[in-house]
């Protein structure tokens, strides 16, 4: 006991500094390590939370590009596929309407040729009919004679082969 | 110069012996539980400075009690009373830092010459501290084995039979482990007492010696043996729960 007194130890000092570190042990788990700890296991939760969800939106945007990409594909295709069609259409068209003013133009041409004709055989037979007149009257003064009557303009004229 | 190594009693208290020690300790543990009530509420979900250094500090204490329980739900129980011993410990080393060790103090007369009975002097260089905080310590180790084993089961690790293998050298080792227990209260209080004690004794010889720069190294050194002494003070009682709670090996 004497020795414990020179070390300076005291019953009641001891029992104190015992009492004192229990309230601060109390104390500190109450309201420091506690609450600490349910507070960083929350936040730890969180993130981590966080971190899935920044995971699942990653994925599901990847997903949505190459669906995107998936689709522009298509959508080239098709368009490809629509002009291919189309311009076999318009070539079709235009050989048929090529085809249709060829058809015209043929028959316009024909009918001008007839036209032609036609207007040719009157011009000739007009001529021919002034020729006859002039043979005629060319004859006539050659024979010094008037001829007169039907006849004679009968005869000149199948002679000349225009009736 | 007075070096005594009982704490210097500064007045009485009801007949309670209010010591230089004694008010420290009261301080230090004061300014803890304040300081935990008070930031409790300041606690935001973003972290920002002070919060940030103490929540590193909180996680890789953590982590140490984690990393020799290596079971979550043990280190939730046990980790308390390791981080408060530190914690105390930690800034009841370190307040015996403070200027004005062993300088500043009532004046007194002891057998005849004008001495100074100091106001400061560190809670870990009183060995009421340092003694009530080891009976704890030992108490909980004691307890935390009774409760994981069973009273047979932990009082098998101290009372072997000499019927078997090893004999009686395994009832010897025994009896010795338990001689051990009890003689953790006197090796944790003293050597906790004898550095911080020691330390605060160099400090207060180096300044009367050489007041000025030469105790500048000694006081560097002494932060860190305070640092030191806490860490091993808290890593002992980790270690020695954790032993406590291992069922005794079979021979």
């Amino acid at each position: 006991m004497e020795a414990l007194h020179n070390l300076g130890i005291d019953g009641k000092l001891l029992l104190a500094q015992v009492v004192n570190f229990l309230i601060l042990l109390f104390i500190l788990r109450k309201f420091a390590y506690r609450p600490m700890l349910e507070f960083l296991e929350k936040r730890t939760a969180r993130i981590e939370q966080g971190i899935k969800d920044a995971e699942a939106a990653g994925k599901r945007l990847e997903e949505a590009a190459r669906k995107e990409e998936k689709m522009l594909v298509q959508a080239r295709e098709e368009a490809r596929s629509l002009v291919a069609k189309a311009e076999i259409a318009a070539e079709k068209r235009a050989e048929a309407i090529m085809d249709a003013v060829e058809l015209k133009s043929q028959a316009i041409f024909a009918e001008s040729k007839k036209h032609a004709e036609a207007e040719r055989e009157k011009i000739f037979r007009e001529a021919k009919e002034e020729l006859a007149s002039l043979v005629l009257l060319a004859t006539g003064k050659m024979l010094k004679e008037k001829s007169e009557g039907k006849n004679d303009r009968e005869l000149a004229e199948r002679f000349l082969g225009t009736r | 110069m007075e070096i005594s190594i009982a704490a210097e009693k500064l007045f009485s208290f009801f007949g309670f012996p209010m010591t230089n020690a004694f008010i420290w300790t009261i301080a230090v543990s004061g300014s803890l539980a304040s300081i935990a009530v008070l930031s409790r509420s300041r606690f935001r979900e973003i972290p920002t400075g002070f919060q940030n250094v103490v929540e590193a500090v909180f996680e890789s204490l953590l982590d140490l009690v984690d990393s020799v329980m290596k079971d979550r739900t043990q280190t939730a129980r046990f980790f308390p009373l390791i981080a408060t011993i530190f914690l105390f410990v930690l800034f009841s080393n370190w307040l015996g830092l403070l200027p004005g060790l062993g300088t500043v103090g009532l004046s007194a007369s002891h057998e005849g010459q004008a001495t100074i009975v100091p106001f400061l002097r560190s809670g870990s260089a009183d060995l009421n501290t340092t003694l009530a905080l080891s009976l704890i310590v030992v108490f909980t180790i004691q307890a935390a084995g009774i409760m994981a084993l069973g009273l047979r089961g932990y009082a098998k690790k101290f009372f072997i039979s000499p019927m078997h293998k090893p004999y009686v050298i395994g009832t010897f080792v025994g009896l010795l482990e338990l001689l051990g227990e009890a003689t953790k209260i006197l090796s944790f209080s003293f050597r906790l007492f004898g550095n911080v004690f020691a330390g605060e004794v160099l400090l207060t010889v180096m300044l009367h010696l050489v007041p000025y720069f030469l105790p500048l190294p000694f006081l560097l050194f002494e932060v860190f043996v305070g640092f030191i002494q806490a860490f091993v003070f808290a890593m002992l009682t980790l270690v020695f729960l954790k032993m406590a709670m291992l069922p005794a090996e079979e021979h």
